[in-house]
Parts: C-alpha cells; structure tokens; sequence
C-alpha cells in the first residue's frame, strides 16, 4: 500500500467515528421517543408493579436518558454491547452469531448479481434496441419493482415445494445442523473446513433460492444503472472519435467506454452491497436464516435497546467502512479524480 | 483484444449456467427427517427465557411442560382433576400443604429430587421476581417471608404454608403453573453468577426432571431437547424434538406440505385452509383458554358515558359476535361470553347476546345516550385487532356510537390500561393457570388493599363481587365452588364493563403419520412424550 492509499485510509478514521456517534445518538434519541415501554413489552401485561419496577430499574430505565447514554457508551468503549432483552444472550454473542450469515448471504449475492448485472449492461448497450437490449430493460424493471418478499414465497412453493430442486428453510438441513463446527459462522466456510462433503453440499442447496432471489433485486439495479451511465457516454465525443478511427464496436464499449464509468460502477457496486446487508430482511424472513436484517427488525418491534444499538452500530460501521473503501477504490483507478 | 470481449459475454452465461448446474447437483435429493426426530416449524421469536422462574412467553411455557415437572399438574385427559408429578401424594391442612415427594424420582443430571430442591425452585422464583412472580404472590409470599412459608419435614417430605385468603384448591393449581417447576439446585448452583440464582444459564438450559432436556438453544433459530429416559414422567416415545423458528406463515406450511417439519403452529385461516384438502396433512383444532373481550375504563373522567351500565348493555347488542368469528376471522374464533372459556370447569357455556341494533337503539334512548357517544377505542396494532376494532366501529355506529380507532403498539396499549388513560380497549386475557379463581381473580375482584386487578383497570368498584370471588376461592366442596363460579360469570356477564365476546382456537397442522401429540387448553400445555411417527 502506498503512502497516498494509507493517507487516504486514515483520513477516512475521524469521520467513521464521527459517523458512528452521530448515529448512537440519533438511534438512541429516537428509541428514547418512542412511546414504546420497554419494560412491559418484556415481562408482560400480568406482572406485578414490584416486577414492574424491579425490571425498569434493572434495564436502567429509571435513570434520565442522557445517564442511560453515558452508561451505554462506557459499555461499549469497554467492548460491551450489553444483554439483548429479547434474546436473553449478550448483544455480542447475538451479532456474532447473525451477521456471518447475512455477510454470506449477500456477497454471493452481489457476486451473482453484479457479474451478471454487468454483463447485460454491456450486451444491451452493444446491441441496442435488439433481444438483449429489451431484456436487459425487463431485467432491470423487474429486479426494481417485484417485491423480493412475493417473490421468495413463489420460488419456496414451485422449487421446494412442487419440483423439490432446492432445499427449504435454514441454513442447514437438521440432519447436518448440529454435526458442523460453527467457528467463523459462515457455513460454508466451516463446512468445507470441516471436511464435511455432505454438510457442503447441503448449505450450498440452501444458500441457492435466497442468494438467487437476493441477487435479482441487484441484478436489476446493476443493470438499469450501468446501462444508462454507458448510454451517457455514448454521444461522447471520444466515441466518436475512436469510432472514426476504425475501431470496433465491442472495441470501443470494453477499451475506451467501460474504463471511463469505472468509478461509478464501483459506487455502484458499494451501495448495492449495503443495501443487499441491510435489506436482506425479507428473504431471512421467508427462508428462516438467521442474519443481521431480521435481528434488528424483531429488536425494533420488542422495544429491545442494547439489541437495536448494537445492530445499527455495526450495520452503521459497514456502511461507512464500504463507502470509505470505494472512495479509496475510485480514487486509486481513476486519476481523474483528486 | 477480442479475448476480454469473449470472457465477458460469456461471463453472465457461465454464471448462470453454475448457478442452475449446482442447484440440480445439489438440490436433486432431498433431506428426509429420520423416525426418532421430529420437527415443528413456529415461531420462536418470543422466547426470552427457558428458566422456568422468568420465562412467560408462550414458546417458553410450552416448553416448560416437556422440560421440567412440578409437583402436581392437572392430568392432560381431564385437566380439572390433578395428577401426582413429582409429589406422589399430599395432605392439606389450615393454609398448608404437606407432599411426599416420589422416592425414585430423578433430574436428567441423575441428581435425586430432593425436599432442599422443591424449597429452592419455589423460593427462587419468588425471590428473582421475573415477570410471573406475581403467581406466587397470590400465596402472599414475598420475597422476605418465602423462606419461611417452606419447610423440609423430613427427606421426603415438605411443607408449604401460605398466608393469603385461598382455599386448598386453588393453592394446588397454583403450584400447577410453569413457575412452580421443580429445578434442580445442585445443578443451577454450579451455574450461579453473582446473585442471579443461575437465572443467566437456565435462560438457555434447562436442570429439570421431564421428558426432554435441552441439548441447544439458539435464540431465534432453533431449540433442541433430547429424550430424558429417567424422567419419573416417562421416557418419550421420540429421541430427538427440534423446535424450529420459521417466522413467515407461509413457510411453515410449505415445510410441514413437504415432510421437513412434521408439525406447523401459528397458521392463518389462508394456511389452515390450503392444508385442509392435503393427504399427507391433517389439520387438528383445539380450544385455547384465550377470551377477546372489550373493556370501557369507567374511571375515565373525561368520558362519562363510559361508567353508564347502560352502555355496556347496548355494547353488548351492538357486537356481530358471529360475523367476526365465523366470516371475518374464519374460524379462527368461537363465540364466547362468560370470563372462564369453555373446557375450564364451571365456565357458562350460553351465549345470550348476538347484534340487535335497533335493541342497543333503545337502550341508548331509555338512558338519554340517544344524542350520540364518542368513544376512543384502543387496539393493538397487528392483525386481527384491526379487522374486529373495524367490525365494532361499523356496527357500533349504527346504534350512535361513534368509535374512534386508536392503534397502538402491546406495549402502548398495555401502558394506557396501567395507567386508566384509555377509554375502550380490545384486549385478550390468558389465564395464568387452570383455576377458575386465575380469572375471576382478575375480572370479578376489585379490593382495596391495592391490588391492581383488571376490575380496578376498568375502575369497577364492586364490594359484592369481591365477597363472591373471596368466598369462592376459600371454598372446599368442588361443586358448591363451581356453582359460585358461575353465579360470578352470570353476573359479569349482566352488567359489568367488559363485554366478552370470543373465545381463540388454535389450529396445528400435523403429518398423517404423526401419533400422538395433544394440547390442552391452557397456554402451557403442550405434550410431546406420547408423540410418534
């Protein structure tokens, strides 16, 4: 890594922590509005007024917010992101367990929707208005607008449940669930590093319809995006120009058009991925697989503060480390920018 | 220059192609549970605690059932007649129990169940005082008199001692509920950290004596118990009952549709029915102790209607009862109007009331409310809340009574009823266990020392009714106590600021080859030792 790429990376360190604050205090703000309580959302409406107030005052409740938010940041300063009111188990152990799953979930994803996403960009805009072209359009309307929530249900009911192709629910099948060593929490990382051909096989055939039904929402966003900044290029007047040249069609799209949105595929590529991370709810919903997207909504819905904190916190601190990474990414490749 | 031209149009190509290739390789056979495991898909996203003092939640109740044993619990064919558990017998006396403990009867670790682990468990619960203490409390035991209200007699035998005005009966059934679980100390001792009793490791393990033991627990993914063959229960029939979260509906139909899971809870009347005509499904319905019923806080001041017995008879006529339970809800519901649903003894099974407009018109007008009533009515914000608050407000409005829908949140919605800031609500009620006094407790017992029943939420000052549900709860004869029971529901039932209208059903789709599962009607009692396929 050169000295300028370093700069750059530890440039970039004030401001993820600034990030990071600024939204600790928005998050914690807004739940403290929130005219949920709680306290009753955790033990129930029967429970006695000494319960009642012995758990208010256990979960910190009782303190004015600004204590509660000093409380809460000297945990996490010391690592500790407290115990999640809705699982019982610390925060930690809880993100740890979830967010390997959603991190594998959405790079293959990504991985199948961008090469993919890509490759029909360029194909539509080298034979426009043709087969490609149109489809490439349907593609990228249908990835935009059918919700992947629907789409998820169809695909479990037809693959799974009527051609039996694809595995159901889970991330493993139960005869496998509990044989596999969950070190790193990607399956398939532990699986293959276990040896456990079997075990392999079967997250793969769990992992297919999600990924695939994922990747179709970036699949269209890849390829409305990339086609529409190649179409902008197009009238350029370097197109011409190497067109006057001699040069070929396909020459031209990959040598001199490609490299010149390269930047902004890669922004492109970046806010795909985060949005994959965070709105993989839907489809950890339909599929029952653990991730990061469902643990903060059903944290949101339990009024569980340690939980919503710690998830927006790490979700936060991924956002602002790919965005921070891309910058550096476009910076490096295209000298254009300063 | 034509090479990076190829690899990229045959890039997507190629993917797609893995794609499909991979799935057929690896998806073409498919996972078969064996025998000895059985699956259900549900949802588990509730579960807080599996240790039986704390967790009140209705997948850890469940749970509690197959996990732990307590000294006595109703018989699962006839739940009004108890059964000996780990008690093999017991004495009453004035406000004391006194239970033989089963000799031979061992915990899963093998540790005997000892006289110390029976005052522990009950001491514990008291002492931690989770959401479900207040079950205890009603013995009037408090956290500094508990340990005084249990005595070991010898090294089979315990006394317990209460101080609160119950007769034996109800002491029995309370000491039925999952709090009343028998844990094993020397285990959960090893375990303690701090003071929190163990309370951090028997959220996710168990140290009981039932048919199953928790072998993992995995928040929002799966609950795993093996067979725990020493149980003084009984051995279960399955080897293995994996609890799965499966949070979407839709889901769990297609799994146990498939054969992945062999049994699917919390289904919709859209899954229920598709299920219905399947040949390798077959649908069991069984009745739950949950009552829908309408609550007009009387203690309102800024609605004066509201404490006008007149208007809580017209509310009465002014419910489609049968509309909501059988069209808009799909047989999700039955109609039910007495506090005690039906399958608890002495419950009043009629149902005197059904929607009469132009009777509630009449009503209104006798006690000048015939200008018009605006009521806010405050309902939770999740299906099927919204549908029955629409149902009330369309039907309401043609007797002139203008509903204003307020939804909110549980939470919300609970807070305004601590509070008396409400002025209707629609709300459920679960009894805490299977005893008449549970609910009669709650909805016909309003006293002055401060107890903040469900009378004194709705602001119900009832001196007679008190007398009534006191004498009940310290009466001895069975059938003189049922019959006071059904006088107090009677009454409710009259007049009173509740208006009880449904009665839930719960709906579980099983395999056809699947034997032997039963639900009672209680939230807890759900029984998979009997369970084969």
């Amino acid at each position: 890594m050169s000295w300028n790429s370093l700069r750059l990376l530890l440039r970039g360190v004030p401001m993820m922590l600034a990030t990071l604050c600024a939204l600790m205090l928005v998050t914690f703000g807004l739940s403290s509005l929130s005219p949920i309580d709680p306290a009753l959302q955790l033990i129930g409406d029967h429970a006695s007024a000494s319960t009642y107030t012995q758990v208010r005052h256990e979960l910190g409740l009782d303190a004015p917010w600004p204590r509660q938010l000093e409380r809460y940041v000297a945990a996490v300063v010391h690592g500790d992101l407290g115990v999640s009111r809705s699982t019982g188990q610390p925060v930690r152990d809880d993100l740890e367990r979830v967010f390997p799953a959603t991190i594998e979930l959405a790079t293959l994803a990504l991985i199948v929707g961008g090469v993919c996403g890509l490759g029909l960009a360029l194909a539509s805009v080298r034979y426009p208005r043709g087969f490609i072209d149109g489809f490439a359009r349907v593609i990228s309307l249908a990835g935009n607008s059918i919700p992947v929530f629907w789409l998820g249900l169809i695909a479990l009911y037809v693959f799974y449940a009527r051609l039996h192709w694809v595995r159901g629910t889970g991330r493993l099948s139960d005869a496998f669930e509990y044989t596999v060593d969950m070190r790193s929490g990607f399956v398939l990382l532990d699986a293959w590093r276990g040896g456990e051909r079997g075990a392999l096989s079967d997250a793969l055939a769990h992992l297919i319809m999600p990924v695939l039904i994922l990747a179709s929402y970036a699949l269209g966003n890849i390829t409305r995006l990339i086609r529409a900044a190649l179409l902008g290029e197009a009238g350029k007047e370097y197109v011409t120009l190497a067109r006057a040249k001699g040069a070929g069609r396909t020459r031209v799209l990959l040598r001199h058009m490609a490299p010149n949105i390269r930047g902004f595929a890669l922004t492109v590529l970046a806010l795909t991925y985060t949005n994959l991370l965070e709105g993989a709810v839907l489809v950890e919903t339909v599929f029952a697989r653990p991730g990061i997207g469902r643990y903060l909504t059903t944290a949101l819905f339990d009024a569980d503060m340690p939980a919503i904190l710690g998830a927006t916190l790490l979700i936060g601190a991924c956002f602002v480390v790919i965005n921070g990474l891309t910058d550096l990414a476009v910076r490096l490749s295209d000298p254009r920018v300063a | 220059m034509s090479r990076p031209t190829r690899s990229l149009r045959a890039g997507p190509l190629a993917a797609g192609l893995m794609v499909v290739a991979t799935a057929l390789l690896v998806g073409c056979t498919r996972s078969v549970n064996p025998p000895d495991v059985f699956v259900t898909a549900q949802s588990l996203d509730d579960l807080v605690s599996l240790d039986p003092a704390e967790g009140f939640e209705l997948s850890s109740l469940q749970t509690f059932t197959s996990v732990y044993q307590r000294l006595v619990q109703p018989d699962r064919d006839d739940p009004a007649r108890l059964d000996p558990s780990l008690a093999a017998r017991w004495t009453a006396g004035d406000r004391m129990l006194t239970f033989d403990l089963r000799e031979d009867a061992v915990f899963s670790s093998g540790n005997p169940v000892r006289p110390e682990d029976v005052i522990y468990s009950l001491s514990r619960a008291v002492k931690l005082n989770r959401a479900p203490a207040f079950i205890l409390n009603q013995l009037g035991w408090t956290s500094t008199n508990v340990d005084a209200s249990l005595v070991k007699v010898d090294d089979h035998r315990v006394e317990i001692h209460w101080t609160a005005e119950l007769g034996t009966a109800v002491v029995l059934n309370i000491l039925t509920s999952p709090i009343a679980s028998i844990v094993d100390e020397q285990v959960v001792a090893a375990h303690r950290q701090e003071s929190d009793e163990g309370n951090r490791w028997l959220r996710s393990h168990s140290a009981g004596s039932g048919p199953f033991k928790i072998r993992r627990y995995v928040p929002r993914e799966a609950l795993v118990l093996d067979a725990n063959r020493s149980s003084p229960a009984g051995a279960p029939r399955l080897d293995t009952l994996i609890l799965k979260n499966v949070p979407d509906a839709g889901t769990r139909r297609l799994l146990v549709e498939v054969g992945d899971a062999d049994l699917a809870r919390d289904l919709g009347p859209d899954q229920i029915a598709a299920l219905a005509t399947s040949r390798a499904v077959k649908v069991l319905e069984f009745p739950s102790a949950t009552i829908h019923y309408l609550l007009f806080n009387t203690a309102n001041p800024g609605n004066p209607a509201l404490a006008n017995p007149a208007l809580w008879e017209a509310a009465r006529w002014l419910i489609d009862y049968r509309g909501i339970a059988e069209k808009l809800l799909r047989g999700q519901f039955i109609v039910h109007q007495a506090f005690l649903a039906q399958g608890f003894p002495g419950a009043l099974d009629d149902t005197p009331y059904h929607l009469d407009v132009a009777r509630a018109r009449r009503i209104l007008a006798r006690a000048g409310l015939a200008a018009g009533v605006r009521i806010r009515l405050s309902v939770f914000n999740q299906p099927p809340y919204a549908d029955i608050a629409q149902s009330l407000q369309a039907t309401f409005a043609q007797g002139g009574i203008a509903l204003d829908i307020v939804p909110a949140e549980a939470s919300e919605v609970y807070s305004q009823v601590r509070a008396r800031s409400e002025e209707a609500v629609w709300l459920y009620w679960i009894p805490d266990y299977f005893d008449a006094h549970s609910t009669a407790g709650a909805f016909a017992f309003n006293p002055e020392d401060g107890t903040k029943t469900l009378a004194w939420r709705a602001g119900w000052q009832i001196p007679g009714l008190n007398a009534l549900t006191r004498a009940a709860a310290l009466e001895p004869d069975p059938e003189t106590r049922l019959s006071k029971y059904r006088e107090i529901q009677a009454q409710v039932q009259r007049s009173s600021p509740y208006v009880i209208a449904l009665q839930a059903r719960t709906g579980i789709a099983v395999r056809s080859e699947v034997n032997g599962y039963f639900q009672g009607v209680d939230a807890d009692m759900a029984y998979y030792d009997r369970v084969s396929k």
